[in-house]
């Protein structure tokens, strides 16, 4: 997350990305994947930065929403340095739920932050067949503590989820209904 | 970025020479206790940068506030500072690293990933000894004086703070390591205290022998990269020989490993999940495969080893995985996850009745786990 | 552009063209009238005028970047609590080693005291004080602070690229009632917090990249940056906010740091 914002902002100065408004009513993310704004957020533009979508309510130091769409079979959910944190950030589509929640844990907890699940249950996601995790991030950077939730699915070999994260104080409750309302409106095309 | 030369290979010849120097030096006395510096001074501003970064570690979610545990190590620091106990404060911190390290103002960190890999009473002993040295001969201060960039000195200070990225943490610690002439007189510093305290000084060769071994597993032969602890702590295998030459000229002391298994276990499991969770796959294996036959509460230490073999998943990693968690499962009180890293193993392979029926077990013990909602849901699966 | 982000006391590598200037020795410079004194008469002077207009000021109400939406002014006799500045003055060496000062670091932190009490009590406020045990016990809700102000920093005071477009550039952010906290144990209706890096040159002086400074990354070669804030104990909303990043001003001297406070308290609200 620290990264993010450092190589965003340095590309903010250098005019290559931006912050955007999200269009209200449905919006496609990547091919498959579609979902239902209400609320108003905000899009990270970042070429280059990916695979997930960025967006935020308050700011990137606040909260964030990642938004996964399509990601296949053998590719990273976040740019790595080799070696062993590749491995566990690379998605194989015979993962099972727990081992999504795992990779993301690993995704999250790069730089030392600490990651305590407190939920993974089934929940239809896209309309399939999905799940859904709730957890605790501390973040190791400026221990802020962040309450986190999520969901996600694999349709055809690829991972459709959604990740959002706020401080537990006050923005994660201010924020989660709208966040609910868009994982709930969720669409993935078979 | 300085590359450190590690001697590699022991010296037998300078190790016994040295230590007959250091026996010479048995009348080692501590120096009196220190007064704050003058702000303006270098040792004062470091002082005052460390006394803020005290404060901020109170405040840290990482600290580990359990009274019973802090006092216990406080106590340990305490009797090994001798007249310098009032000026110690110990903090716990959580991190899965072996790290512990004492800045000039008194605050001393001692890292949960170093209090894991303690065998015994002794041997924490022999750490915080060690930096209590460093301490008393002020020998942060004359790394400080030598530090020539920017960057550098600020990540010296995130050494003994609380905020750094943990992943760099090791690069940034090999340019700041003491030098080996400070490594021999921390050492032997350490030895005296522990023996004063009543401790067996043997135990002290023992805990850098230990993560040798362990960063020695490491495939990729970074040494440099693998341990904090490793980079700032030079010359590791030379240290290793003299501190077993030290203790044998004058054996004996207490290890009180019953009552260091006894006070850490409750929190054991915990480090452990940390542990495997670093993804250091070798060390790991190498770390409980050396605690395992020494440690009591085996269930534990063969339920962590089986999950490292199940993530790493290579070769006949697997069957060694399988071996590991029924052999938990022999012992009882075992954690619950042994029952969900097998069904794990069966669902891949294809076995779904035994998967079935260890993922049923893990519900059993553990209703109320995070994940139970999801694992009921693998049971219906499965059973279709 | 500040925000406190990973290594606080972190520096970049990296040297460039000074743009600082290094006021001992710009003072040594032979012919030099001494201009401090009648620069201090006139500062105080024009300060004075500054706090009266602000104390009599009835302005039209105008959209400030600093301020909240609707937010004008204090009522008079409100509590306002001074959490403590977290600062850091640094010094650059000739072979360009960032040292913290902490002599110069402390000798700051109190002239910053002193002037924000000044300034209170000029605008007729009442203090309220936080203890240490205190503090430990709200520092949750100050690092919760802190990345407020980043977000702050970045998507209101920044490139404006980085303009969150649902806030419509109003400085509308709250920390909610998670901050009744702090009055509950202060009493006080009001939090101002502040955060300030500031570096010096010596003569030897190495220049700075403002890139690297804005990243937070590090501040080295003579650059000032630093926020303030304002907040409303009820409601958790951020009244008020200021930022500062430059290549001047100086903490260390007590007329110097007036000056730098004043810079970062521009558009503070009037008291009414």
């Amino acid at each position: 997350m620290r990264r993010l914002i450092i190589v965003a902002y340095a590309l903010a100065l250098a005019g290559c990305v931006a912050m955007a408004k999200v269009e209200k009513g449905e919006l496609a993310v990547g091919e498959r994947l579609s979902v239902t704004i209400e609320g108003p957020w905000n899009h990270l533009q970042a070429p280059g930065l990916g695979p997930a979508q960025t967006w935020t309510m308050e700011g990137l130091p606040v909260d964030q929403l990642l938004l996964y769409s399509g990601i296949k079979d053998g590719q990273l959910i976040q740019a790595s340095g080799g070696g062993q944190k590749q491995k566990d950030l690379t998605f194989r589509a015979s993962m099972q739920p727990d081992e999504i929640v795992t990779m993301f844990e690993a995704m999250l907890t790069r730089d030392g932050s600490a990651f305590t699940l407190s939920k993974l249950e089934p929940l239809p996601f896209g309309g399939l067949r999905g799940f859904r995790f709730e957890y605790t991030l501390t973040r190791k950077v400026d221990n802020v503590v962040l309450a986190g939730i999520g969901w996600g699915t694999v349709s055809k070999g690829e991972l459709f989820a959604m990740l959002y994260m706020a401080p537990r104080l006050t923005f994660f409750a201010r924020h989660v209904p709208q966040v609910e309302k868009i994982a709930m409106s969720a669409k993935v095309r078979e | 970025m300085k590359r450190r030369e590690f001697v590699v290979g022991g010296c037998a010849c300078c190790a016994a020479l040295f230590a007959a120097g250091l026996h010479a030096q048995q009348e080692w006395q501590a120096p009196a206790r220190f007064t704050r510096p003058n702000i303006g001074s270098d040792e004062g501003g470091l002082w005052a940068i460390m006394d803020r970064e005290e404060k901020r570690l109170r405040s840290s979610p990482f600290l580990i506030r359990d009274r019973a545990l802090h006092d216990y190590v406080q106590d340990i620091a305490c009797r090994l500072a001798g007249d310098h106990c009032e000026d110690v404060r110990v903090y716990l911190v959580r991190t899965p690293l072996f790290n512990a390290n004492m800045a000039p103002n008194g605050m001393m960190q001692v890292w949960t990933g170093l209090m894991l890999r303690m065998e015994n009473e002794a041997q924490l002993a022999a750490v915080l000894g060690h930096e209590i040295g460093h301490y008393l001969e002020r020998h942060t201060l004359e790394r400080l004086r030598d530090v020539k960039s920017a960057s550098a000195f600020a990540q010296f200070i995130g050494l003994f703070g609380v905020i750094g990225l943990v992943g760099q943490l090791a690069v940034l610690a090999g340019m700041f390591s003491y030098s080996r002439d400070q490594e021999r007189a921390a050492d032997g510093i350490g030895a005296t205290l522990m023996r004063k305290a009543g401790y067996d000084p043997a135990e002290a060769s023992k805990v850098w022998g230990n993560l040798l071994a362990e960063i020695k597993a490491r495939t990729d032969h970074d040494n440099e990269l693998a341990s904090v602890m490793f980079a700032t702590h030079p010359g590791v295998e030379e240290r290793v020989e003299t501190l077993a030459t030290l203790a044998r000229e004058s054996p004996g002391g207490v290890t009180k490993a019953g009552i260091w298994q006894e006070k850490i276990r409750p929190f054991r499991r915990d480090w452990l999940i940390q542990e495997i969770k670093r993804g250091q796959r070798e060390e790991s294996i190498a770390l409980l495969t050396r605690m395992i036959p020494s440690s009591p509460g085996q269930e534990d230490l063969l339920a962590a080893r089986g999950e490292v073999y199940r993530l790493r998943a290579k070769d006949n990693d697997l069957d060694l995985a399988i071996a590991d968690f029924q052999a938990a499962a022999a012992l009882g009180n075992e954690p619950p996850e042994v029952h969900r890293g097998l069904a794990m193993i069966y669902r891949q392979r294809g076995q779904s009745v035994e998967a079935r029926a260890s993922f049923q077990r893990y519900l059993e013990i553990a209703p109320g786990a995070p994940d139970a909602p999801m694992i009921k849901n693998y049971v219906e699966e499965l059973g279709q | 552009m500040i925000w406190r982000m990973g290594n606080r006391y972190a520096a970049g590598g990296g040297r460039s063209q000074g743009l600082a200037i290094d006021y001992k020795e710009r003072d040594k410079m032979p012919g030099r009238i001494d201009l401090r004194r009648a620069n201090v008469m006139v500062r105080l002077f024009s300060v004075s005028i500054c706090l009266l207009l602000l104390a009599l000021a009835n302005p039209a109400y105008t959209q400030s970047k600093n301020r909240a939406p609707g937010f004008e002014a204090l009522p008079r006799g409100s509590t306002i609590v001074i959490m403590p500045t977290d600062i850091e003055l640094f010094e650059i060496s000739a072979g360009g080693v960032l040292e913290p000062k902490a002599e110069w670091t402390a000798t700051a932190a109190k002239h910053f005291r002193d002037v924000l009490d000044t300034k209170r009590k000029l605008l007729d406020l009442n203090s309220a004080f936080l203890s240490e045990k205190d503090a430990d016990d709200v520092a949750e809700i100050n690092t919760l602070h802190a990345a407020v102000a980043r977000a702050i920093s970045m998507h209101h005071f920044g490139a404006s690229s980085f303009y969150l477009p649902t806030k419509n550039e109003k400085l509308d952010w709250s920390l909610g009632e998670s901050v009744q906290v702090i009055k509950q144990k202060t009493g006080a209706n009001y939090a101002f917090f502040s955060w300030i890096r500031d570096s010096y040159a010596s003569a030897g002086r190495v220049g700075s990249m403002i890139v690297l400074a804005l990243l937070g990354v590090g501040v080295s070669g003579g650059v000032q940056v630093g926020y303030a804030s304002l907040v409303d104990l009820n409601t958790g909303q951020v009244l008020w906010f200021n930022q500062l990043t430059r290549a001047s001003g100086d903490l260390r001297s007590a007329e110097k740091a007036q000056e730098t406070l004043e810079s970062l308290l521009k558009d503070f609200p009037a008291v009414k």
